[in-house]
């Protein structure tokens, strides 16, 4: 049946493309936009965590007793409190899946605790300070153990053993004893050493990268209430809000039908809301004391442990090519460092590094590595600009080792359509091409790069991102004056409800006012997968194209009754039904749903699953100046270009690309965790932990190709994970070109660039 | 033990028992019920609960409870007249200057303070005045074009005498 609607793509949008403002953006802008800490249920009580002051050591016993006694505390709980789970309990998400021991241990530590801030008691009282002063009444006894703080330590081949039963994944034959390496992962084709060994030119780089945060700035909360009946609901500031109510439930050992989760305004996310952080604890306090509970964490709390941060990384990478400048070899060994509990397979961060260059000869080599720090969580793009930071700096080396224009040689290595993947299956359409035409004529590349007080260079990076689809759903009721009410299931992070209201809009030919949209909670609308992977927007466009298309399907049908026509003879567009023939009678959705609201409900419904992937490139020009007395880089222009697929609302996807850049900036110049050797965090605040402000950098300029993914409602492709991917490299590329001297640790601060000037001084002298 | 206070916020008069300990973030989300004043990092470090305080932009959360009567203070709450939103408001809508959102009301204030101060402020003068306020999602361009189109819509108003 192709009468219902049109094609995407049959004419022109009339909404979707547009740069309309947020449907929502009056309440952000008024401070009437509610998040869960704004909520304030009566007889709301308030609950703290009590957390583990060492970074490793085992548990010999906790005693609650006097923090129960202090006048005002409702109950306290430990992991005793919470089902112990085995180990393997997966909880779907995508590809990977979250398993349940970890999800538990982030949560509530039991026996051992592996970093400092991993959470081991937690109170409920009836204020803050009264629960803030229980948790010093609560004695914890640890036996220390020696600290692993970073990879180097945790490879060694007498390192301390954080898990007894975790042992290398990936290698043959399955080892006997257990290993902070949790697993391994090669992708290889060819023979990369020999042609490394062979090859005409060559360019080596080792960098090292330090953990950062996604740096959201609501810290997690939630509040829980349990009613009479045991049923409880979860407001909370989460990115998905099926996989939160899957874990809360299986953390309590609580049926799902118990258990209700409603998302509410999330004040960002980036990846490090995905996991639960407190809920099931905050539903444990609420069941004892019988009261709604709130927890919110504190800044410091967010930082000293509390939430995940993204992984730091110890990444080696030689790329080499033949004299006319085409690429034979690369080869890549990646470490990960994933904190606390095993973290993130290095595969696609891997794959990411290497995936826009056509190469004869790969080995990729990826390590899965924990240590005593906080587990870590996915940010935007999770490992891409760490492995980009060390590979995009390659090929420059690589570059400048040729002779070759950096553009150029990008141009003749470039992944097309139908090259191979680093995993051997052929790309679907790329612009990667259009893309790197598109830098070659902009102003960015052909501007001179200028004359200051200190020497400037300008960097060129690409990035990759393949993102993830999973499945989301929809449905959509028609209002008795015919509007079309619509629920979707994914959490809204980056302006969803808008760019699908667009979408709705375009599909039922309405002014995008008619549409009411709002995310559904867990009990009101169906599974859908996180908002994670770049995977929302699209994803939701296809199910809401599927459900516009079921719910006009049900209004033709009765449009041809209250016509007295058969439905092939009608046309719809504009928001009516009308006869084919000229001068025929028309009925609007409005008149349509007015004489046969009481003949039942008309609800549309969509699902998409299995949705072709929408790959992500980009590539970033930056300009950068150098302070050689200081080692202070500043950016002095930035441009990022962007194949999209098709902007749904250009204003979003700028939005989206420019504060992915940013992040990718602070965390190149500015953001690195810095840890003790006693694994405590050293800068454990916003003002020690330095997030760029709006005078650290420059005007991002945006560049956005549209290149349609085949086969895909709209052709959209995922926007929001790789414009994070290449800044890093970027920046290190500008710095290379402007002072001849590589930085390969990131963040790339002063003290840092400084030094390996220094040190180029000093090799040289 | 709770203390009574009295201070104006957003030109209304309120009368509340705080604790002690309270801050003004405290006073103005927990005791007033003024929620859209947004708790980011708690020690004055993110910008995100800057209110008003006579005028000048402050940190809410460095500021005590104790200390607000006799002050004047204006709330996010308190800065569109009705439905008729801010000019600053207004950009941020058009332009899609606001993301997450959870910034977005210390942005606004902090912007309110600039534009009484300076109604044509250049882009270094609008970076200045938001270099307190961190936003993570929005990379600061469509924010520092807000403010702009917000400075020149109401400088032309001016003009025009309305």
């Amino acid at each position: 049946m192709a009468l219902d609607p049109s094609p995407p793509h049959a004419r022109p949008h009339r909404v979707v493309g547009k740069r309309l403002p947020r449907v929502d953006a009056r309440q952000r802008v008024t401070g009437e936009a509610i998040y869960p800490a704004d909520l304030a249920l009566p007889g709301m009580v308030h609950a703290k965590l009590l957390r583990s002051p060492l970074a490793h050591a085992r548990i010999l016993g906790i005693d609650t007793r006097r923090a129960r006694a202090l006048p005002g505390v409702l109950a306290v709980v430990t992991a005793a409190d919470f089902p112990e789970l085995p180990v393997g309990e997966m909880i779907p998400m995508g590809e990977t899946g979250y398993d349940m021991w970890m999800v538990a241990a982030i949560n509530m530590a039991r026996d051992k605790v592996h970093w400092v801030g991993q959470p081991v008691a937690a109170v409920a009282a009836l204020d803050v300070h009264t629960a803030t002063a229980a948790l010093a009444l609560i004695e914890v006894s640890y036996a220390p153990l020696p600290v692993v703080p970073d990879i180097v330590t945790a490879i060694a081949a007498d390192a301390p053993v954080l898990h007894d039963h975790v042992f290398t994944k990936g290698v043959e034959p399955r080892p006997r004893a257990p290993s902070n390496v949790c697993s391994r992962v090669l992708i290889a084709r060819g023979d990369a050493p020999a042609a490394l060994a062979t090859a005409a030119e060559r360019a080596q780089i080792t960098v090292s990268v330090d953990t950062a945060h996604q740096g959201y700035l609501e810290p997690q909360v939630v509040v829980a209430q349990v009613d009479a009946n045991g049923f409880a609901t979860v407001w909370a500031s989460t990115q998905g809000q099926f996989t939160a109510e899957l874990m809360i439930a299986r953390m309590l050992g609580l049926p799902a039908a118990k258990l209700r989760v409603v998302p509410l305004e999330v004040g960002g996310g980036f990846g490090g809301k995905i996991a639960i952080h407190g809920e099931a604890v905050a539903v444990r306090l609420a069941q004892m004391c019988r009261r709604p509970v709130k927890l919110v964490f504190s800044r410091e709390e967010v930082l000293q442990g509390g939430s995940g941060p993204a992984a730091g990384a110890l990444i080696e990478v030689g790329v080499a090519a033949a004299a006319d400048g085409r690429l034979v070899a690369i080869e890549g060994c990646y470490r990960m460092d994933a904190g606390g509990l095993p973290g993130l397979s290095p595969s696609l961060l891997m794959q990411a590094s290497a995936a826009l260059y056509q190469c004869p000869n790969l080995k990729l080599e990826g390590f899965d590595v924990v240590t005593n720090k906080p587990r870590t969580e996915a940010y935007r793009g999770p490992g891409g600009i760490q492995a980009a930071f060390a590979m995009e700096q390659a090929i420059d080396a690589l570059c400048q080792r040729l002779g070759i224009d950096p553009l150029e040689f990008r141009k003749r290595n470039a992944s097309v359509t139908g090259s191979l993947m680093p995993i051997g299956t052929p790309f679907p359409a790329i612009g990667l091409s259009t893309i790197l035409d598109r830098v070659h004529q902009h102003s960015c590349w052909s501007d001179p790069v200028g004359v200051g007080a200190y020497p400037r260079g300008r960097g060129l990076a690409l990035g990759y991102w393949r993102g993830t689809s999973m499945t989301s759903a929809a449905h959509i009721t028609i209002a008795g004056d015919g509007r079309p009410m619509v629920t979707i299931g994914t959490v809204d992070l980056s302006g969803t409800r808008s760019t699908m209201a667009q979408v709705v809009a375009e599909e039922f030919g309405v002014p995008v006012e008619e549409i009411h949209i709002q995310t559904g909670d867990s009990k009101s609308v169906g599974y859908s997968d996180g908002a994670a992977g770049s995977r929302v927007a699209r994803t939701m466009t296809a199910a809401l194209v599927e459900a516009c298309a079921d719910a006009l399907r049900q209004l033709r049908m009765r449009a041809a009754e209250k016509l007295q026509l058969p439905s092939e003879a009608l046309d719809y567009a504009d928001g009516a039904f009308r006869a084919r023939q000229p001068g025929g009678a028309a009925i609007s959705l409005a008149e349509l749903m007015q004489a046969s609201l009481t003949e039942g409900a008309v609800v549309g419904r969509g699902v998409s699953s299995k949705l072709p992937l929408g790959v992500e490139i980009g590539a970033h020009v930056c300009d950068v100046e150098v302070d050689t007395d200081t080692g202070l880089v500043t950016v002095l222009r930035y441009t990022a270009f962007q194949d999209v697929g098709l902007a749904l609302n250009p204003a979003a996807v700028e939005g989206q690309i420019e504060g992915s850049v940013v992040q990718g900036l602070g965390w190149a110049l500015l953001e690195g965790f810095d840890y003790g050797a006693d694994g405590r965090l050293r800068n454990a605040s916003l003002l020690d932990y330095r997030m760029p402000t709006a005078l650290d950098v420059p005007r991002i300029d945006s560049v956005i190709v549209e290149t349609p993914v085949p086969n895909v409602p709209y052709g959209v492709r995922g926007v929001g994970e790789v414009p994070i991917v290449p800044p890093a490299a970027a920046v290190a590329n500008a710095i290379a070109r402007a002072i001849g001297v590589r930085v390969c640790r990131m963040p790339m601060t002063p003290e840092r660039v400084l030094g390996a000037i220094r040190g180029a001084r000093g090799r040289a002298a | 033990m709770k203390v009574l206070v009295s201070c104006r916020v957003n030109g209304e008069q309120h009368s509340v028992l705080v604790d002690p300990r309270d801050t003004l973030l405290e006073l103005l989300r927990e005791r007033i019920g003024l929620t859209g004043t947004k708790e980011g990092c708690g020690n004055g470090n993110c910008g995100t609960c800057t209110v008003l305080f006579d005028g000048m932009p402050v940190n809410a959360c460095l500021v005590l409870a104790l200390e607000a009567p006799g002050h004047e203070v204006l709330t996010i709450e308190g800065v569109a007249r009705g439905p008729e939103l801010d000019p600053i408001q207004r950009a941020l809508v058009e332009v899609g200057g606001t993301q997450c959102g959870f910034c977005t009301p210390g942005i606004v204030l902090s912007a309110k303070a600039l534009l009484a101060a300076n109604p044509a402020p250049s882009e270094l003068d609008i970076r200045q005045a938001i270099a307190g306020n961190l936003c993570r999602c929005t990379g600061y361009n469509k924010v520092v074009d807000a403010i702009a189109a917000a400075a020149q819509a109401t400088r032309k108003r001016l003009d025009h005498g309305a």
